[in-house]
């Protein structure tokens, strides 16, 4: 009897070394994310467990990112590549092409239902996206900000890890678990902050074109400056018709920093009395240091700032 | 007792290190009426740039005296004939050493002006814009802002070239109105007639003065062979002139400077 | 009348970008104008553009110590200005070179310079984007700005006046007359990088070297005085101001061209029409007097 206990024993320890070995020994996921909202749904679903390489980094503008060869060197090497979709990667094909990997292609919006550009952003858009050879791009890309829209993100990439990795598809999950319960208070707080605008000013003016599941979702409206946004000069008939647009449409605020003409803004807000708003993050994360290195802290600082400019706080 | 309006002490003015006049001495006295006359690159032009100051001197110096105003009609004038002014425009610039730059133009300047004019034969041109002006006819407007500068030395650098016969009279009668009042003139003439008839003073150059004293006496055939035979072509070779005991020590004289710059003979300190 | 009122009138009373815009045009011209007749009189007609990439350099070093803002940027560019500007200046004026060949030495080199500053510093942001400003944005700051430069050239202007067109008309006589002649040339060319500079960061590079050079060169073909010349070149730039303000109201045109398009179309009408115009001087066959 001992020695058939001991047997056992000795049996189990070497099992679980073998286990814990092979959990010590087992190489992280590579995972390659094409940018950083995207990065930081990985890391908070993989883990230890996975090693994130970013395409796009902090601030970057994943329509006109023109790849390097450090990238092609990480998408030969990586076991999954995780990707948004609806064009809104533009030198994706080029990049998977001429790294020849092997990895396999991950859409996260996969199972997003789409909306289209409102048509002012939806020149916009197509003039960024220009590179990318296509015709005008209807459909926006920016499912992420949606926090609804983000779970789904969050599900698809814990399926995709544990497709690859089968032996974490527990911690994988349970970490998903955890992340979408932390995006649901979000969510509550997003809801909560727009519901303490009054109604009547629930309206913003910005050149970013990718809010447009964020108004879909949580009721607040926002508007292409018309005519301002592009680089070209603007006619003074530009300029009239943003000033009648803020007074009619009763806009509350305006951000500014993809205009190139800040000074013609400050030079709106004045006549209108509108005020200008701080940045806000809508196609990539901040730097480490900034108010929007994750994506939670993203969505935190575009509601303040939003609900800042508005209220005037 | 005779005053000295200009003195010249080995005054050497030229370009690019090579003199166009060289080591020149003497005095100009008060009321005379000089022509300066010399073969074509003999530094008549080059002597006029010195005394009015826009050429600065190689070696030696030539020295004014105090409260001396001079007005200077230039060979080649830097005139911007394209520019948008009128004759009575040019002309007012001779008001200068009277108004300076702020001064405001009384019914007296605007009236001098106008006699200034007439005084040239270009009375009623006032309104005329430069550049429809003849060659002869912008030569005396230019005249007329000498007269207006009410200088007490005057120096014309080839004033007859390109005006007409009647208009030469004309100049030379103002020439000989300003010697009656006592001014200062310096004149660089070609024709050595005209000089005879109305010069009573001459300054013979050929790079260096070979006669300067009464016209006829200057004006004598041995000089202007002398004058001939100078050297006007730049040496690229030649030593340098050093300072050693060149003191000429020439009063205001009337016989020419014979001394060991013979062209003929001697160094070609050139 | 109505009509007439919504047309010329309603756009600069609804709007205050529009009134702002109109004012700083206007006394924009009042000062640039007469320095642009100058400087076409000179035959210095292309420093204006010259001058906006001689600027580089100062931008840059403004950029380089304190970011992306716009007063030392434009202390920069004034302080770089004025250095190509006067070293110009110098050497057409006291070596063999003329202001043409030595102004284009002076900017080459200074834009080399400053592209070179740049990308040491290797930012991809367009410094210049920053430091041009645009009619339709006029803060408080860019209409005290534009209201100083023309102030100092109107003063500038009465007081060296007649030194100025002794300098330009007989530069030899006023040698012998006076020392002026040196002062007054570098006053000059301190005025044009004034009104260049401050005219760039105020309202662009079009509009700035356009408002200066246009007008003047119009004005050339009405009148033989240098006087008339400069009021009628400020009239020019005026109505040139109105006229484009109007047309980017009307027909959505931007600004800056807009307004140099205006004073475009005088111009053309002047070469053919003015005074010393081509149809007066050599078309039209005029009677002639008897004498």
């Amino acid at each position: 009897m001992l020695r058939s206990i001991r047997a056992a024993l000795a049996m189990s320890v070497i099992t679980l070394t073998a286990f814990g070995a092979s959990s010590a020994f087992a190489a992280p996921l590579k995972v390659v994310a094409s940018f950083t909202v995207i990065a930081d749904f990985a890391k908070n679903v993989g883990g230890d467990r996975v090693d994130i390489t970013t395409i796009v980094g902090p601030d970057g503008d994943a329509h006109v990112y023109e790849p390097s060869p450090a990238d092609a060197v990480a998408m030969a090497k990586a076991d999954i590549v995780l990707v948004n979709g609806l064009h809104f990667e533009g030198f994706l094909q080029r990049l998977v092409d001429a790294s020849a990997t092997k990895a396999s292609i991950v859409t996260l919006t996969k199972g997003v239902t789409p909306i289209d550009f409102k048509p002012e952003f939806a020149d916009a858009d197509a003039a960024e996206g220009a590179g990318t050879g296509g015709g005008k791009t209807v459909t926006d890309p920016h499912a992420f900000q949606s926090i609804a829209n983000a779970k789904i993100y969050v599900k698809n990439i814990a399926e995709a890890f544990c497709a690859a990795d089968s032996d974490g598809c527990v911690s994988y999950q349970t970490n998903a678990a955890a992340y979408t319960k932390k995006l649901d208070a979000l969510e509550g707080e997003v809801k909560a902050a727009i519901q303490s605008i009054p109604e009547a000013k629930r309206v913003v003016i910005t050149s970013h074109d990718a809010f447009g599941y964020f108004e879909h979702e949580y009721g607040l409206t926002f508007l292409a400056p018309q005519g301002i946004s592009t680089d070209s000069e603007p006619s003074a008939a530009d300029v009239a018709k943003l000033v009648e647009q803020v007074k009619q449409d009763k806009a509350a605020a305006i951000f500014v920093e993809n205009i190139t003409n800040p000074r013609l803004i400050e030079q709106i807000a004045s006549e209108t009395g509108i005020k200008v708003g701080g940045t806000l993050y809508s196609d990539a994360l901040s730097q480490p240091d900034g108010p929007g290195s994750t994506y939670i802290d993203m969505m935190h600082n575009n509601i303040r700032q939003i609900k800042g400019a508005i209220l005037g706080s | 007792m005779t005053q000295t309006c200009l003195t010249f002490r080995d005054l050497t003015l030229g370009y690019n290190s090579h003199p166009a006049i060289h080591h020149l001495d003497g005095t100009i006295r008060k009321g005379s009426l000089t022509a300066v006359v010399g073969a074509n690159g003999s530094g008549k032009s080059t002597l006029m740039k010195g005394i009015v100051g826009v050429l600065k001197p190689m070696a030696g110096e030539v020295a004014r005296a105090p409260g001396v105003r001079a007005a200077y009609l230039p060979q080649q004038s830097e005139l911007d004939r394209s520019f948008p002014a009128r004759v009575v425009d040019l002309v007012s610039l001779g008001l200068w050493p009277k108004r300076g730059m702020l001064g405001r133009y009384t019914s007296e300047d605007r009236a001098a002006v106008s006699q200034a004019l007439m005084a040239v034969g270009l009375g009623g041109f006032e309104k005329r814009p430069i550049d429809t002006l003849s060659g002869g006819q912008l030569q005396r407007t230019l005249f007329a802002r000498v007269l207006l500068q009410d200088a007490d030395l005057i120096l014309l650098d080839e004033p007859f070239n390109a005006v007409d016969a009647k208009t030469v009279g004309d100049l030379i009668a103002l020439i000989k109105r300003w010697h009656g009042e006592e001014r200062t003139i310096m004149v660089v003439v070609h024709d050595l007639d005209l000089v005879r008839q109305n010069f009573p003073e001459t300054l013979l150059l050929a790079r260096q003065p070979i006669a300067w004293g009464e016209t006829r006496e200057t004006l004598k055939p041995e000089n202007l062979l002398r004058a001939r035979r100078f050297h006007e072509a730049w040496e690229e070779n030649a030593p340098w002139c050093e300072p050693d005991g060149h003191g000429h020590d020439h009063a205001h004289g009337h016989d020419h400077h014979g001394h060991d710059h013979d062209h003929d003979a001697g160094p070609r300190a050139a | 009348m109505d009509a007439l009122y919504g047309l010329f009138i309603a756009p600069f009373a609804d709007f205050g970008f529009m009134q702002r815009a109109l004012f700083g045009s206007l006394m924009l011209s009042l000062g640039a104008c007469p320095i642009g007749v100058f400087l076409m009189l000179r035959r210095m007609s292309l420093s204006g553009d010259a001058m906006a990439h001689a600027i580089l350099p100062g931008a840059a070093a403004g950029f380089l110590f304190y970011g992306l803002e716009i007063l030392p940027m434009t202390i920069g560019g004034l302080i770089a200005g004025i250095i190509v500007a006067l070293g110009a200046g110098a050497v057409s004026r006291f070596t063999i070179q003329r202001e043409d060949a030595s102004m284009a030495a002076f900017y080459l080199i200074s834009l080399a310079i400053g592209v070179l500053m740049v990308s040491i510093r290797g930012s991809s942001v367009d410094l210049m984007h920053v430091l041009f400003g645009t009619v339709l944005a006029l803060n408080n700051e860019a209409l005290t700005l534009i209201g100083g430069i023309v102030a100092v050239t109107l003063v500038s202007l009465a007081i060296f006046w007649r030194a100025l067109v002794a300098e330009c008309l007989d530069p030899l006589f006023l040698r012998s007359v006076s020392r002026m002649g040196s002062p007054v040339h570098f006053i000059f060319l301190g005025l044009v990088v004034l009104n260049l500079v401050g005219g760039f960061q105020a309202l662009g590079t079009l509009l700035s070297v356009g408002l200066m050079m246009l007008p003047a060169a119009a004005a050339r073909f009405w009148t033989v005085r240098v006087e008339p010349m400069c009021v009628l070149a400020v009239l020019i730039g005026f109505a040139s101001c109105i006229a484009g303000l109007l047309l980017s109201y009307h027909a959505s045109l931007p600004s800056g061209p807009a307004i140099i398009l205006s004073a475009g179309v005088v111009y053309f009408a002047s070469i053919l029409f003015g005074t010393r115009g081509i149809l007066r001087a050599r078309i039209i066959h005029h009677r002639h007097r008897t004498a």
